[in-house]
């Protein structure tokens, strides 16, 4: 277990699934300009489930949005694969959202109308792929949806319905897949459960997941934690465990008491 | 709670004001008609007060004779008198002729009704003053003869003859107050000619007045003249000027008044729909404030306070809605008098809008009335939130997918007891006289039928969204969202697609029962009539072949050379005496033309099929009242011709007049006449309404008469289109209001559907398809309305048909294409674009806003 203010170094195995350079975000401008988000680096490794976590306020969502291309940049670039997400127009943007990137929310969001199979394979109808009916079986029957398959959202559990959305932001194998808070409508027993699904499809089907959070035993599931706090990032903790993530917060908030005067 | 309402309303300003819209086009269309009755009667009115002139007084009575007026004229305070005739004449200058209404000259000024343009009055018989645009017509000026042609009767043998007089035009008048309007202006003559003509006209009856106008001594009180003019005058009735003008203006009026009430039919069904709008809107708006009333609930506010912060919302909308449809409607009715003042000069209108207390009233309680009752169920859907619903997530909301068994008992009863009603009004029309007991069967049988299938709308739309839905779904992703998005909110869009159905089944109703009479009573036409048009010399025949002809070359010339006219055919009429071998068969009509001619104008060429110089075609009517079949023989002798007789052979055809045969025929018969008949065939694609007007034109100055289908048929159509165009007019308001609604509806869904819509971005839709899948959604709700509306006043309009007209026969049902392709498009359009806005909306939305909570 390590603390550290700076990206890891020496140069990744392989080329990292999202890469972030000087990364700022600017609300506003002038005197009422709010700094969200300056110069973050970060790489994420591919096949990594990676924690991003920070206090209400810290710019985790912020540095999510720009990373998954949600959200316009002020400076700096994001990468996923080789690619320079911030130059991206509207419909390369959706491109890169139908092939590259998938979501899972805090509320799930899925389509009421439809059924869960219906709504896993939306991404792939949308973009006018067939689906690859093996990866869905795989999908299914490691997120334990098999028996589920016909229900609506309304008739699915909060657990049932983010596995769903799951498999939805799985369905196109994605270079990545951003979860944002998504254990923060559940229970903390469908949450454990989500989680641990989050953590199968990284190991098991050798995904890439990024997840932003600010529950401490939630960011225990991840391999790597990373750290942020005022907008910047804070520090990085390897092979978590909720107590070690515990103290790396304490230990921001000391950085904190520090770095007032 | 009104403070609540009006905070409320700020925050949903852009759903009300469609919701607005559409009470504002429903109460606009009320105001207008309620202007033009006002119009309509101010204006007659008016020209009842104008044919007056300035009398004060008149004296009416069955018995008005020269001793009444010379009686009038003695009573005291009595400055003038004249007695009014109801009088006309024929006048005739060159070739031109026409018949027009006459009226003497006043003793008083005040009297005269009409004004001098040029020149002056009659002073002296033997004069004549006309209206300026007569004489126009009649290419006439001051200083110009004109004669009169009237019929006589002598009292002693009451034998008619014709009597002509010269006249002096002397001046040329204007009636710039309407008096003579309705009669197009009336010649001035001197009473003395005026008295001579009606003696002449009623056999000496005697002078008798229609009344008399009374012009009062400017110091004489109205009230003792009145009564010394009773006194002298008994057994009459004496009214001033204004109650003169009030009774004749009632008893006119008793039309216009059913002319208002109709149009307000019309307006009634476009509030409807308008309260569909708004009862569409305020459920969506209560569904989507749930957790704000819920709140409300939660903070202490009882269910009379919601349901009361609902309906004070309501009332303010639909005040606020009303007083800006009424202005709308009033702007509407002054630019139409203004534009109808410059158009139609001769035509008395007010320059502005008559506006009374009525105008204003009315149309603001209705409109406001209608929107209250409209969001009445909406405020017991408030009620029923519970204040637990503020502490649940938000979701979208869904509203009641239920129907209620007794609507659909309701609705069945309906639609299966009137559409029985319906069968069985038709079924009554078809023996003698039925029309009379089937039309209100059949008519109540309609209304109950389409109130069932509007009660049932909630029962039955939804699966024909879902089928179509599934139809196009086929398509792609966008088409799938769509079609499963309608059916999400079961009621909203049934309502919506309802709102639509009401207009369009009207107006496919109207242009269905339209298109089918057109061609019933075409065919009819038809059978009744053998060509287009025919030009008949009525003076000329075989008992008088002496009479000069009037179908000169320079006549068919001119007919030849109207546009639209395709073949002039010479033909012959003479009356034939026929007889078989059984006996005389009495008197008939047989038209004499060479084959070849006759196959080429008659409208059914086969009408002349085996016409020879050896047959004689036999109409099939004729023919089965004979019992004579082909080969028959028959002796034809022409009536009042030197009686020879030939004899030829029966060719029974479907000819529409009684005998047809050939020249040779007629020269074998001994008779030698000149053309007194043309045939004349129209181009198929020619309008008739134009070509029977230019035809009348170019024998304006002959005594030929012109008959046959075309001008039937002519002034038939001509009726039936625009009784369409106006009735299609007054329904175009109910369809704009419903499209509207379509819009509406689906902006509130999309405001609804925010973060799915932004969900449905993050995962891979793009803006085209974001925008299609919206685009289709508005053309599915708009097409099932249209096309379940079509199919409804398909049903309608052919019932209607059926009932009216199958009394005269065979009735073609028609289905008129263009309309309902029409229809079609605008409901495919009105769709598409009742997206535009809510899409511009939705592909606004980031798909970060699918990561917020809220």
């Amino acid at each position: 277990m390590t603390t550290s203010a700076t990206p890891p170094a020496g140069p990744p195995a392989r080329l990292p699934a999202v890469r972030a350079r000087g990364l700022t975000k600017v609300y506003g401008s002038g005197p009422s300009a709010v700094e969200a988000l300056v110069d973050a680096d970060m790489d994420v490794p591919a096949g990594e489930f990676t924690a991003i976590m920070g206090p209400s306020g810290s710019g985790k969502s912020t540095l999510m949005h720009l990373l998954a291309g949600l959200d316009s940049v002020t400076r700096g670039q994001a990468f996923i694969g080789d690619l320079d997400i911030t130059t991206l127009d509207d419909r390369e943007l959706t491109r890169l959202r139908r092939d590259r990137v998938g979501f899972v929310f805090q509320s799930f969001n899925l389509l009421p109308m439809f059924t869960a199979e219906q709504n896993i394979v939306l991404p792939l109808e949308l973009a006018g792929r067939p689906v690859d009916r093996a990866w869905f079986d795989t999908l299914v029957t490691t997120l334990a949806l098999g028996d589920r398959l016909d229900h609506r959202p309304s008739e699915l559990s909060g657990g049932q319905q983010q596995r769903v959305a799951i498999a939805r932001a799985l369905i196109a194998k994605p270079d990545v897949v951003f979860a944002d808070e998504p254990t923060g409508n559940l229970d903390s027993r469908a949450g454990a459960q989500v989680l641990s699904f989050l953590r199968r499809s990284v190991r098991e089907l050798g995904r890439t997941v990024i997840m932003v959070t600010h529950d401490p035993s939630a960011a225990a599931y991840a391999d790597r934690v990373v750290l942020i706090a005022d907008g910047r990032i804070a520090g990085e903790i390897s092979d978590p465990t909720p107590e070690s993530v515990l103290a790396g917060l304490d230990a921001l908030r000391t950085l904190d008491e520090v770095a007032v005067p | 709670m009104i403070r609540l309402a009006l905070a409320q309303m700020r925050r949903s300003l852009p759903r009300l004001v469609s919701a607005g819209i559409a009470v504002a086009i429903g109460t606009a269309f009320v105001a207008a008609t309620l202007v033009a009755g006002n119009v309509i009667t101010r204006t007659t009115y008016d020209s009842m007060v104008a044919s007056l002139a300035q009398a004060d007084l008149v004296v009416r009575g069955s018995e008005l004779t020269p001793d009444t007026l010379a009686a009038v004229r003695a009573t005291d305070g009595v400055a003038a008198a004249d007695g009014r005739v109801a009088l006309w004449t024929e006048l005739a200058a060159g070739g031109q002729r026409a018949y027009p209404e006459v009226t003497t000259r006043a003793s008083d000024p005040r009297l005269e009704a009409q004004q001098v343009r040029s020149g002056r009055l009659p002073d002296a018989p033997g004069e004549i003053a006309l209206p300026a645009s007569l004489a126009d017509r009649l290419d006439l000026a001051v200083g110009d003869e004109v004669r009169t042609v009237r019929t006589t009767w002598d009292p002693e043998t009451g034998e008619p003859s014709e009597s002509t007089e010269s006249l002096a035009v002397v001046g040329l008048t204007e009636d710039p107050s309407g008096a003579f309007a309705r009669t197009g202006g009336a010649a001035v003559v001197h009473p003395d000619d005026a008295a001579r003509w009606y003696d002449q006209e009623w056999g000496g009856e005697g002078l008798a007045y229609d009344a008399i106008v009374v012009a009062l001594e400017p110091q004489a009180d109205l009230e003792a003249a009145r009564a010394a003019l009773a006194d002298a005058a008994p057994g009459t009735v004496v009214q001033t000027r204004d109650e003169r003008a009030q009774q004749l203006t009632a008893e006119l009026t008793g039309d216009t008044e059913a002319l208002t009430a109709v149009v307000l039919g019309f307006a009634a069904i476009a509030l409807l729909v308008a309260a569909l709008v708004v009862t569409n809107t305020f459920q969506v708006l209560v569904a989507q404030r749930t957790r704000t009333l819920a709140l409300l609930r939660c903070v202490g506010a009882d269910k009379r306070q919601v349901r009361r912060s609902v309906l004070v919302e309501a009332a303010l909308l639909g005040a606020a809605a009303s007083a800006a449809g009424i202005a709308v409607g009033l702007a509407l009715a002054q630019v139409t008098l203004l534009v109808l003042g410059n158009v139609n000069p001769d035509v008395p209108l007010p320059t502005t809008v008559p506006v009374s207390a009525a105008v204003l009233a009315v149309p603001f309680a209705v409109g406001t009335v209608v929107t209250l009752v409209a969001a009445l169920a909406p405020a017991r859907a408030a009620t029923r939130v519970a204040p637990l619903a503020a502490l649940r997530p938000a979701d979208a909301p869904v509203l009641g997918t239920r129907a209620s068994r007794g609507r659909l008992a309701l609705a069945l009863l309906l639609t299966v007891g009137g559409g029985g009603l319906l069968v069985g009004g038709v079924a009554l029309s078809g023996s003698e006289g039925g029309v009379m007991v089937g039309l209100p069967v059949g008519l109540l049988g309609g209304a109950l039928s389409f109130v069932g299938v509007l009660v049932g709308a909630l029962l039955w739309i939804p699966p024909v969204v879902a089928l179509a839905g599934r139809l196009l779904a086929r398509t792609g992703p966008s088409a799938r969202l769509a079609a499963a998005n309608t059916l999400r909110n079961p009621r909203r869009t049934s309502a919506t697609s309802a709102a639509l159905l009401i207009g369009v089944t009207l107006v496919a109703m109207m242009s269905t029962g339209a298109a089918s009479a057109r061609t019933t009573l075409a065919s009819e036409f038809d059978a009744q009539f053998p060509v287009d048009v025919v030009v008949r010399d009525p003076n000329l025949g075989a008992t008088d072949p002496s009479a000069t002809p009037q179908i000169t070359s320079d006549v068919v010339s001119r007919l030849a050379a109207v546009e639209g006219v395709e073949a002039v055919a010479h033909s012959r009429v003479v009356t034939v005496a026929w007889a078989d071998d059984e006996g005389d068969l009495g008197w008939e009509e047989l038209q004499v033309l060479p084959p070849d001619t006759a196959r080429n104008v008659l409208l059914d060429p086969a009408q002349a099929d085996g016409l020879a110089d050896d047959t004689v075609v036999v109409t099939r009517a004729l023919a089965e009242r004979y019992g004579l079949a082909d080969g028959d023989p028959v002796t034809l002798a022409v009536d009042g011709g030197p009686g020879t007789e030939v004899t030829r052979d029966v060719v029974v055809t479907d000819f529409a007049g009684a005998l047809l045969a050939t020249p040779t025929t007629l020269g074998a018969l001994g008779v030698d006449l000149p053309t007194n008949e043309l045939w004349l065939r129209l181009a198929a694609d020619a309008d008739t309404v134009a070509v029977m007007d230019d035809v009348q034109e170019a024998l304006s100055d002959s005594a030929l008469q012109v008959f046959g289908v075309a001008l039937e048929r002519a002034m038939f159509e001509n009726v039936i289109d625009t009784l369409l165009a106006i009735v299609l007019g007054l329904l175009a308001a109910a369809v704009v209001i419903a499209l509207i609604g379509v819009a509406n509806t689906l902006s509130l869904s999309v405001i609804e559907r925010r973060r799915e819509s932004a969900t449905l971005r993050a995962i891979g839709m793009s803006r085209a398809q974001l925008r299609g899948s919206l685009a289709v959604e508005g053309m599915l709700v708009a097409v099932v309305g249209a096309v379940l509306g079509s199919a409804l006043g398909l049903v309608y309009g052919w019932a209607g048909t059926l009932t009216v007209l199958r009394a005269l026969g065979d009735v073609a049902l028609e289905l008129p294409w263009r309309e309902l392709g029409a229809v079609l498009a605008v409901a495919v359009a009105a769709g598409l674009l009742a997206s535009v806005l809510p899409a511009r909306s939705a592909v606004r939305t980031s798909p970060v806003e699918a990561l917020a909570v809220e």
